[in-house]
């Protein structure tokens, strides 16, 4: 999880490109704290989108966590405070840890709030450091961008280890291809949809019962 | 520098960041044994995660070949470097700074 202070500092880095002041990157960690959208909302801001296609990018680009959310949903508290700031802290990382140990050795709530609290602080001090630094420094930060592809393919190769259909990744790298020659503007809204077609179709051609 | 537009996109991608964390839990805790959802639990992600590395290299907006062999050479060293270390931090490190070095030591 210290993985999440020199992620943190390269979106800090690539936030200071914006020209705001560098105190807006750690505020980002503690409001949005997401770091694939974060990142995505340099490229959003640079190109001065309206909060309608913000919103909707952020909700494509985020979907994911829907299913991440179904699969702890019986570990985490039932009710207060704690169940929602869980929530709200469950991302890409936090569900890993989380759900790296079996449902009965994985602890409970007090210790699921301290692991998401420490993950946080951890992002919201990598992009103070990464922002502040830039800002004083102002070093090249050409090429940083990169962060995000190389983060999106280490997840993947995590969640390939474990994907029983691998016809299905191939689907998913056409309907990428097709939505890119098609409509390169809602690329992400069209890739994705062609992919839950793709699923609806297997699952239900499946002869599966629900 | 416009301010309020920054917080503005902040608070709507902080909101739609949290509905996609919050859904599950409000929404679909009655289907949480429905094998259809199981199974869109299982197939989906690796999915939507092919597309976001396609995402991600579009964003990159390669226009010179040199460029574009830099891509391939740091999307490999991410590849190798996780087959082998699986330490995230590691392959993301030395990926992005195989890239970075590329483009702001040899110019590609």
């Amino acid at each position: 999880m210290f993985g999440y202070i020199p992620l943190g500092m390269a979106f800090g880095v690539l936030f200071q490109s914006l020209g705001y002041h560098w105190l807006f990157a750690p505020l980002a960690g503690v409001v949005i704290y997401a770091g694939s959208a974060q990142f995505m909302a340099v490229g959003l801001l640079a190109a001065g989108v309206s909060y309608t296609e913000a919103f909707v990018a952020t909700l494509v680009l985020n979907s994911r966590h829907i299913f991440y959310g179904l699969s702890v949903l019986s570990r985490y508290p039932k009710h207060g405070l704690s169940r929602w700031y869980l929530i709200f802290g469950l991302t890409d990382e936090t569900y890993s840890l989380i759900t790296a140990k079996p449902p009965e050795s994985s602890g409970t709530g007090p210790y699921f709030v301290y692991l998401t609290g420490l993950n946080q602080s951890y992002w919201v001090l990598g992009c103070a450091l990464g922002a502040s630094l830039q800002s004083f420094f102002a070093f090249d930060s050409a090429g940083f961008e990169f962060a995000l592809v190389a983060l999106f393919l280490v997840l993947l190769i995590e969640q390939v280890r474990s994907m029983s259909e691998p016809w299905l990744l191939a689907v998913a790298l056409c309907a990428s291809g097709l939505a890119y020659v098609l409509v390169p503007n809602q690329f992400l809204l069209v890739a994705i949809g062609l992919c839950l077609v793709t699923l609806m179709v297997r699952v239900r051609g499946g002869g599966v019962h629900g | 520098m416009d301010n309020s537009y920054l917080l503005g996109i902040f608070a709507v991608m902080g909101i739609a960041t949290f509905i996609t964390r919050a859904l599950p839990f409000v929404a679909l805790a009655k289907l949480k044994n429905h094998s259809v959802l199981d199974q869109f639990g299982r197939l989906l992600p690796p999915m939507i995660m092919v597309v976001l590395v396609c995402f991600g290299l579009v964003s990159l907006e390669v226009e010179s070949i040199d460029r574009g062999g830099l891509s391939a050479l740091s999307f490999v060293v991410v590849i190798l470097l996780h087959a082998y270390f699986r330490n995230p931090l590691l392959s993301i490190l030395v990926g992005t700074g195989v890239y970075v070095i590329g483009i702001q030591g040899f110019g590609l």
